[in-house]
């Protein structure tokens, strides 16, 4: 058969051209939607395992905020409105499986485009988004390189914002002194400590001890912060852990009696710290991810719709579930749409350029600007200003917005310092 | 310097006191059934998810919710005594592999009855015990202690001074001798299954509102536990012991005043020292090694 197709004229120059038209056809997204079609979006995360929880909650969100588009008529492009729908992978926090998932979504499910958490995932993805051109996103702008210019961190600008917490601090209460600090050693937990140490620096925080670094498979936190507390510190730094963590070590620390500031990126599920430790003990604990009932957000300058309404929809649905990441993926969503609507299409390139037009982007915390060259080779990074979050009478409140550009036209060279001496700079990272 | 010291040595004593339920069990079930189990860690989160589903969300007292975590999770081992290792009794492999599937499902089973996120247990007493201002046990804590102290004494007693204790250790060391001499062999391997995985469940139970009650924190206990019993000697309940006192000192004080990563580090090097010096382990016997 083979043999007849080239006797009819079909040249072996032919073939390998035809071939490789075929093999590049196959490798690209197929991101061409007919009228009325439905959008399909890809959500790889961790929806099971120890990372779950920077996963599950956001697809949660995610489909609240897919219900209230479809139900206003849907996305509007060239051709007319199109419903969005998710269609979600769980990568178990694992590289490979990630690979595969994101493989999946992109031939089989023909997404248009994939939300990530990224970290410890992304290397197993990358070859696939270098491949395909598919546009991605990940919640943690230290998996940015210029190798993958489709990759973009929309949202949370992790572990950059934590400067903000400690400037805030720092103004705040200026008798605190001295700080400790512990994270596990992951992906996620050194980054934040190399920020951590920067933000601690610029604002004339005393570092009484090295980091202290536990494996991530740590159940019992009773050394960790007996170590902590052995140099009474004023402030304890909780960096990145999750919440499996924070949960734990803050009970420890009530109960070895340490009575001084607590910060932390995250308190998820802080009514339940509370009721492990007491009210007072948690008062004015200093976190970066507000609750979206806080009449804050209802300021002008707040992209995201009807962040009240859609906090009362999530307790309803998933009562006592509400995290920080609930809404991080339905926030990027915002400005998918966004993004897609100007460019009329859901085309990877197209959509990239809309949302990056100008160098400004409406992230959800006010308008912000496309940056990150000196930190990660590019300006995929929406950076602008971030929410301080402090625990008053049991109830997490927006003490202010902080800007996160402004911070590090002061001190990004100290940030660049801690960043190089953990090897965290992307042309460090392997 | 000493206040330091007494804080991570009262550390040190409530990780042994869990880590040795664990192990103890695990070594009771290798001892007498010849069966490595890869689902012991799961059983210790299953008793976990016994507290949560009665102190956490149906309000029984919580010894009540311990007693059933531990009769709960015997009675677990009792069915993987039925249905797995019975039926592989020689074929130690295909019991480990069984295991293996075995703790998948109980995994499978806790996400689908619980949910993959962390679950909240309120404090069984916020009473601490303050030695001074920097040394301190919390109560919770110390019923783990207790518990640990008393169980391991009474299995001590049952295992040395009782007709039963005789028969499952006559079957441990010989089974082929042990029915010759009347013993149920099948008798002695539930008994062992009963208590080992019970002990887990124990353990799961008793610092469930201690630690963060996940479908998947049975993975870091099973690792320290086929620590220890590799360095008390496989098959040696007081090298469980020991060893599981040693790993916990260890462990503790390195964490403390080093770093948790590199206190894993030595905890495998601790191993690797014992394994190349006394390839039997601590307390271990060449025909169990």
């Amino acid at each position: 058969m083979i043999t007849k197709a080239f006797n009819g004229g079909f040249s072996r120059r032919m073939f390998l051209k035809s071939s490789a038209v075929t093999a590049l056809g196959a490798a690209l997204p197929n991101v061409t939607l007919a009228a009325g079609e439905t959008i399909k979006i890809g959500f790889l995360a961790p929806l099971t395992g120890a990372v779950a929880a920077w996963g599950t909650p956001g697809l949660e969100g995610c489909k609240i905020w897919a219900e209230r588009v479809n139900e206003a008529g849907g996305i509007k492009l060239e051709d007319g409105e199109h419903k969005i729908e998710f269609v979600s992978y769980d990568n178990e926090y694992d590289p490979a499986k990630a690979r595969t998932g994101a493989t999946k979504l992109i031939r089989e499910d023909g997404v248009s485009f994939v939300m990530m958490l990224g970290g410890d995932t992304w290397p197993g993805v990358q070859p696939v988004a270098d491949k395909t051109g598919m546009l991605f996103s990940t919640l943690l702008p230290s998996d940015l390189s210029p190798d993958t210019p489709t990759l973009l961190a929309p949202t949370e600008v992790h572990p950059i914002y934590l400067v903000t917490g400690v400037e805030w601090l720092a103004e705040n209460r200026p008798e605190l002194k001295t700080a400790v600090m512990c994270a596990q050693d992951d992906a996620l937990g050194l980054p934040s400590v190399a920020t951590y140490l920067a933000a601690f620096e610029a604002a004339g925080i005393e570092m009484q001890d090295e980091p202290l670094l536990f494996d991530p498979a740590t159940t019992d936190f009773a050394p960790v912060v007996t170590r902590l507390l052995s140099t009474n510190p004023d402030i304890v730094c909780l960096d990145t852990c999750y919440s499996d963590y924070v949960h734990p070590i803050c009970e420890q620390l009530f109960q070895q009696g340490f009575k001084g500031q607590i910060i932390s990126a995250t308190a998820d599920f802080y009514d339940q710290i509370i009721a492990k430790t007491s009210k007072e003990f948690m008062e004015g604990f200093i976190f970066q991810f507000p609750d979206f009932d806080d009449p804050a957000l209802n300021a002008d300058n707040i992209n995201f719709p009807d962040p009240n309404g859609f906090y009362a929809e999530y307790n309803k649905r998933y009562p006592g579930q509400w995290g920080a990441v609930s809404w991080e993926y339905a926030s990027i969503m915002e400005l998918w749409k966004a993004g897609a609507e100007k460019a009329g299409s859901v085309d990877p390139d197209a959509v990239l350029a809309a949302m990056q037009e100008g160098g400004k982007g409406q992230h959800a915390f006010g308008e912000a600007e496309w940056w990150g060259e000196e930190l990660f080779g590019i300006n995929n990074a929406l950076v602008g200003d971030w929410p301080v979050v402090v625990i008053e009478d049991g109830k997490a409140t927006i003490k202010g917005f902080k800007s996160i550009p402004a911070w590090y036209d002061k001190h990004g060279d100290l940030l660049i310092k801690h960043m190089t001496a953990y090897d965290q700079m992307w042309n460090q990272r392997s | 310097m000493f206040e330091l010291l007494a804080q991570t040595g009262l550390n040190a004593v409530y990780a042994a006191s869990y880590i040795s339920l664990v192990a103890v069990g695990l070594v009771l079930i290798f001892g007498v059934m010849g069966v490595v189990n890869f689902a012991h860690g799961e059983l210790f989160m299953a008793g976990s998810y016994v507290v949560v589903a009665l102190y956490a969300d149906r309000f029984v007292p919580f010894f009540v919710a311990v007693a059933a975590g531990l009769v709960f999770v015997g009675l677990l081992g009792l069915l993987m005594e039925r249905a797995l290792f019975r039926p592989l009794r020689d074929n130690p492999l295909g019991g480990l592999v069984a295991s293996i599937g075995f703790l998948m499902i109980l995994q499978a089973l806790a996400v689908l009855g619980f949910g993959v996120r962390m679950e909240h247990i309120p404090p069984v007493t916020q009473e601490v015990i303050a030695f001074s201002d920097r040394v301190r046990l919390p109560v919770a804590r110390l019923y783990v202690i207790v518990a640990a102290i008393v169980m391991l004494s009474l299995l001590w007693y049952f295992l040395k001074r009782t007709r039963f204790g005789w028969a499952l250790r006559a079957s441990a060391q010989d089974p082929q001798a042990a029915a010759l001499q009347g013993i149920s062999v099948t008798l002695t391997a539930k008994i062992a299954m009963f208590i080992g995985a019970g002990f887990a469940g124990l353990a799961g139970a008793l610092t469930a509102p201690l630690v963060s009650v996940n479908p998947y924190m049975g993975h870091s206990i099973i690792v320290t536990a086929f620590i220890v019993i590799i360095v008390g000697g496989v098959g040696s309940l007081e090298g469980a012991v020991l060893a599981s006192i040693v790993y916990a000192f260890v462990h503790t004080f390195v964490t403390t005043f080093y770093d948790g990563v590199l206190a894993d580090i030595t905890g495998l090097a601790l191993m690797l020292i014992v394994l190349i010096v006394k390839p039997t382990g601590l307390f271990g016997s060449a025909d169990r090694a």
